[in-house]
């Protein structure tokens, strides 16, 4: 009886990536002319339709003049102290408020009695529009930068937690069957299986939570306005009626938006290159 | 080979009776079943949907207890699970974060030992798997059948005394499934282990078995043991004689199916 078997009949790597074309590869293909057209219908109307008088260039500044404006924005004094107060209040919320849902979900993922204690209040937290707690938070932080903070965690922690618990029950019963078998205490089965298992979940609250803090400081900031911030320059502007600078600071969210979920998509892929989604989207 | 050797049994099951849920909800999986392993041989467990099988392999292996009955390995009495039992599930259970050779010394880190120390020998078991080009490999760049054969090299790692298999190939197509039972055959025979098969497929357990345990369902119970007297190794021809064919139509008769 022969003990080396030769590579068995069936046996063989199955490797299906479904592609997904870069836009260098659609360039090339050519099929980057339909994205490239819409880019340039846009732009093209934009400038155009406030030059026509058919709506108020006051209030819809024309493509150049927000380029300009754009332009102005970053030349100015005070945009440099305004973008680091914004940016280092979401960092600070941003690692909070996971922290703390990574916290609560471990918490609530883990323990049955923690979980039917918290459910009620957990669901009421989640219905809430929590934006509706800023006067509040308001009121007993002042206008600093903490009612700003706290409100970006109070709105970003919840897709964490609540990714992290689901996360931690996604395992199968013959992958707990596997670890019972081989009596493996609790700490090992959350730390071998359950963690592991639920942090393509986890990604993808840390991910939305990222988004969510930044729009919690930005709302904080257009209420409370004391403090300064991004939110506060778009308010200011747009009460000075100077819009091409108020359309400049809304460029500079979408653009720091668009590049937060891009390096948050690169690390996600990095950290979780075996789930399902990240080996689609790998070449 | 002999098979028959009179020692005391491996594991001995006595009035094993095991019901789920309670009140209008109680539900009896199994019902007085008395059953013995003997050292060294391979034993099936059959029957159709519902009849308990695998709620007995859970029970040999510790994973769960009995409502009623005393069950014991090695003459002392199972409370819980043991190292020297080594599951198979009807999944190969592979964790696709870890490599193929990881995954397969996944057992060593849960029992706190060396991974260094154990390294080669997994390395050995997966060429003798016949996937030793895969080590690095991660489990979804694999057939079934080759995760399947991945879980055989981990479950035997320590040298188990006693392989509890719950259709671990159940999953997997009619060849791979044949190709992989008679791995399954070899590796028994070689690592020197005790199996309990638990099947629905009267052919599989017939071909795999030297004694079959058949079960009938609600409540799972055992109707009987059918002993299979063919020599070994087995090969695939033997399914197409006409002894292997009247043994699965006693099979068959047991089983009511006729």
């Amino acid at each position: 009886m022969t003990l080396i078997a030769s590579p068995p009949p069936g046996a063989k790597a199955t490797r299906n990536h479904p592609k997904k074309e870069s836009l260098f590869q659609r360039i090339r293909n050519g099929s980057a002319w339909i994205t490239i057209l819409t880019i340039v219908v846009i732009v093209v109307l934009w400038q155009i339709i406030p030059q026509t008088g058919l709506i108020n260039r006051v209030l819809f500044p024309t493509f150049t003049d927000t380029v300009a404006a754009f332009v102005q924005l970053l030349g100015s004094s005070y945009w440099w102290g305004d973008l680091t107060k914004t940016m280092s209040a979401v960092g600070i919320a941003w690692v909070i408020g996971v922290a703390f849902g990574f916290a609560m979900g471990v918490a609530l993922g883990t323990s049955p009695f923690v979980r039917t204690a918290i459910t009620p209040y957990a669901i009421a937290v989640q219905a809430l529009p929590k934006v509706v707690l800023a006067p509040l938070l308001i009121g007993w932080l002042g206008f600093g930068s903490e009612s700003k903070i706290a409100l970006a965690v109070i709105i970003c922690f919840f897709p964490v937690w609540i990714d992290t618990m689901v996360g931690l029950s996604l395992p199968s019963a013959n992958e707990f069957k596997l670890l019972q078998s081989l009596k493996a205490s609790k700490r090992q089965v959350f730390l071998k299986l359950q963690l592991p298992t639920a942090i393509p979940l986890i990604m993808v609250g840390v991910k939305h939570a990222l988004l969510l803090a930044f729009t919690g400081v930005i709302v904080a900031e257009i209420l409370a306005a004391s403090d300064g911030g991004l939110g506060t320059l778009a308010k200011e502007f747009a009460s000075q009626l100077n819009m091409g600078m108020t359309y400049a600071v809304v460029f500079v969210v979408v653009i720091i938006a668009v590049t937060l979920v891009s390096i948050a998509d690169v690390v996600e892929r990095r950290v979780v290159f075996w789930s399902e989604e990240s080996r689609a989207r790998k070449r | 080979m002999t098979i028959t050797t009179q020692t005391s049994p491996l594991v001995k099951a006595e009035g094993i009776t095991k019901i789920f849920g309670t009140g209008d909800k109680e539900m009896v999986a199994l019902s007085g079943l008395n059953l013995e392993v003997k050292e060294g041989e391979f034993l099936s467990l059959l029957g159709p949907s519902g009849c308990g099988k695998s709620t007995a392999l859970n029970i040999m292996g510790g994973l769960l207890r009995a409502t009623e009955g005393t069950i014991t390995f090695g003459g002392e009495p199972m409370t819980e699970p043991r190292r020297q039992i080594g599951m198979m599930f009807q999944q190969a259970v592979m964790f696709p974060w870890r490599t193929t050779l990881e995954n397969v010394l996944l057992p060593v880190e849960i029992f706190g030992e060396s991974k260094k120390e154990f390294k080669p020998k997994a390395q050995e078991l997966l060429s003798m798997v016949g996937i030793s080009e895969f080590e690095n490999s991660y489990p979804w760049q694999l057939s079934g059948g080759m995760q399947q054969r991945a879980a055989l090299a981990r479950v035997l790692l320590h040298d188990p005394k006693l392989l509890l298999l719950d259709e671990p190939f159940g999953a997997l197509d009619e060849f791979t499934r044949e190709t992989m039972n008679q791995e399954l055959l070899r590796l028994q025979n070689y690592a020197n282990s005790t199996a309990v098969l638990v099947t629905h497929n009267i052919t599989e357990a017939v071909f795999m078995s030297d004694r079959i345990a058949v079960m009938s369902a609600r409540p799972g119970r055992l109707v009987g043991i059918l002993e299979v007297p063919f020599d070994r190794p087995r090969r695939p021809e033997l399914q197409t004689t006409n002894d292997f064919i009247k043994l699965v139509a006693e099979a068959r008769s047991m089983l009511e199916l006729q």
